[in-house]
């Protein structure tokens, strides 16, 4: 066989990811990906907070792809419904879940969001809570297309740093990856 | 005026605004793609209620078991369009509604709570059914 499905498997086992998906996204899409990882984490015995805060991250971290990935397969008129493409993954180790979650973004935004990530990880979670309720009274930025609270809230969930990367794919589009541990 | 019901979805709330009875209700999930394209009819329809004076005192009965932060920003709007009503004399209240089994959900009704000036906010634990 040309593509071997098994040797990713075990790779993906290897990282503790029980989760993963890659492809196009939408919205129902994320609605049944959300209900799965919760039935699959009460299965484990997860607590409700715990399993909460894994699913508001699976939201947020997922709306983003569909909000600002560079990678499109198809643009409506509108701009509804444009089939945003990314991967997502779900593990446990450690004693922590992580959700990791990859988009190609135009290297000319990297700045932008680079920035905003290097804020966000010099804040305490006290910090994180007053820039939280001044962004959301504020107008969101020209970038946002939701209400530019979805990193704040992604760092608020997150028990460590969020640990991030850009890497280059060619002289248009880097590789963005995030990924946020829940205690 | 008539009532806005809206039917609940697996990522939107169900939504039951009456302007007969006073009273209005937020329940459910709240992640929709486009919030903005969601609340807006809700946010419509409060502000031409809130538009004349009421002599019976409103009721906002709010039970979000989960919302995300777009989500947030647009009930920020909407506590504050009740606040600002509030202060030019209208009688209104919020009962945040909250599962003790979930905690979050009361510190967002806290969060909620202490960026209002005039608008009664009450946490409400919801009673065991």
């Amino acid at each position: 066989m040309s593509f071997d499905l098994y040797t990713l498997k075990k790779h993906l086992i290897q990282q503790g990811i029980f989760f993963e998906f890659s492809g196009p996204f939408s919205q129902s899409l994320l609605a049944e990906m959300g209900d799965l990882l919760k039935k699959k984490m009460k299965l484990e015995d997860a607590s409700s907070p715990t399993i909460l805060k894994v699913f508001s991250l699976v939201v947020e971290q997922t709306q983003n792809i569909i909000h600002y990935s560079a990678e499109k397969l198809a643009q409506n008129q509108n701009g509804s419904f444009d089939l945003s493409t990314g991967l997502i993954a779900v593990g446990h180790s450690d004693g922590e879940y992580f959700v990791l979650t990859g988009n190609l973004i135009d290297n000319e935004d990297i700045e932008h969001l680079k920035s905003k990530l290097v804020q966000l990880a010099k804040m305490d979670a006290e910090e994180l809570k007053q820039y939280y309720k001044t962004q959301r009274r504020q107008h969101p930025d020209h970038k946002s297309k939701g209400a530019g609270l979805g990193f704040i809230e992604i760092a608020r969930k997150s028990c460590r740093p969020l640990e991030y990367d850009f890497i280059p794919v060619d002289d248009k589009y880097s590789f963005f990856s995030l990924n946020a541990h829940i205690h | 005026m008539h009532p806005l019901i809206i039917e609940s979805t697996k990522y939107t709330p169900f939504v039951s605004l009456n302007d007969e009875t006073h009273h209005l209700e937020i329940k459910g999930e709240s992640y929709p793609e486009n919030t903005a394209e969601f609340y807006s009819p809700i946010f419509a329809w409060l502000k031409e209620y809130f538009g004349q004076p009421h002599s019976q005192e409103t009721t906002l009965e709010m039970e979000i078991i989960y919302f995300n932060s777009s989500s947030s920003k647009v009930l920020m709007d909407i506590f504050d369009l009740l606040d600002e009503k509030t202060q030019d004399g209208q009688r209104i209240k919020v009962n945040w509604v909250y599962d003790q089994e979930n905690e979050s959900a009361l510190e967002y009704g806290e969060e909620f709570q202490e960026d209002l000036e005039h608008l009664p906010f009450h946490l409400v634990v919801k009673s065991p059914t």
